[in-house]
């Protein structure tokens, strides 16, 4: 897949969960200080990148989620 | 809550209900579970009598069962879930993180609740659920939730 789609893919996916316009959101603020994501919509974002590229992400990965940017890192990680 | 169960069952009575979710009247909304698959699905039974409390208010001319005590019910199914799957060994409280719902039919006095609880992602803190209601084979409510589990200590 190319990077770049799935970049603006997880960023779409973190948008709709935290329920914002993804072009408003800055990809290296932090989900819960400068977003107001808690703790369960981390575990949905995973979710969802599981659903949508059919990969399976271990708990260990839920603590990285902290920006967009570090969405994107793991999901890269497991995304062929 | 602590639990003195020392070993899960297939199914679960009222009595040992209450060993694992700390709700009580006027809020103890699981009667039973039927079947239990620990990690899998659990499938929770509640029977609604028109004596239910909630019937006095919701509504005084027609008893209709509020979507509400349904969530609740669902949710309360979750935690058997949880339960079952990871027993917690200290005292814990269940959080519900949130609700997407569809209330398909009506749930009348002397109906039966039969709660299908799945998982979507499930870790050792917290869990994403599918819930299915059926009210004699027909589906009355479905939905997803998130439930969380935090230490007593915590909160």
């Amino acid at each position: 897949m190319a990077t770049t789609n799935l970049e603006q893919e997880v960023k779409e996916l973190i948008a709709e969960i935290i329920e914002m316009n993804p072009n408003e959101i800055d990809p290296d603020a932090h989900l819960v200080e400068d977003l107001g994501m808690d703790s369960m919509m981390a575990l949905e974002i995973l979710a969802a990148m599981e659903k949508r590229y059919k990969i399976k992400l271990p708990e260990d990965d839920l603590p990285k989620i902290t920006t967009v940017n570090r969405a994107i890192e793991v999901a890269k990680r497991y995304v062929k | 809550m602590s639990s003195r169960l020392t070993a899960i069952p297939q199914q679960l009575d009222f009595e040992q209900i209450k060993e694992i979710i700390p709700q009580r009247f006027p809020f103890l909304m699981l009667d039973r579970a039927v079947e239990i698959e620990p990690g899998v699905r659990v499938v929770g039974i509640k029977n609604l009598t028109g004596n239910e409390w909630f019937y006095q208010g919701h509504f005084p001319k027609k008893a209709i069962t509020p979507g509400a005590m349904i969530c609740e019910a669902i949710a309360q199914t979750g935690i058997v879930f949880f339960y079952v799957s990871e027993p917690a060994n200290h005292d814990v409280t269940y959080l519900l993180g949130g609700m997407k719902i569809r209330f398909l039919k009506p749930v009348w006095p002397g109906d039966q609740l039969q709660i299908e609880v799945t998982p979507i992602k499930v870790t050792s803190r917290a869990g994403i659920f599918n819930a299915v209601v059926h009210v004699d084979g027909c589906q009355v409510t479905r939905g997803e939730f998130t439930l969380s589990v935090k230490d007593n200590q915590d909160l």
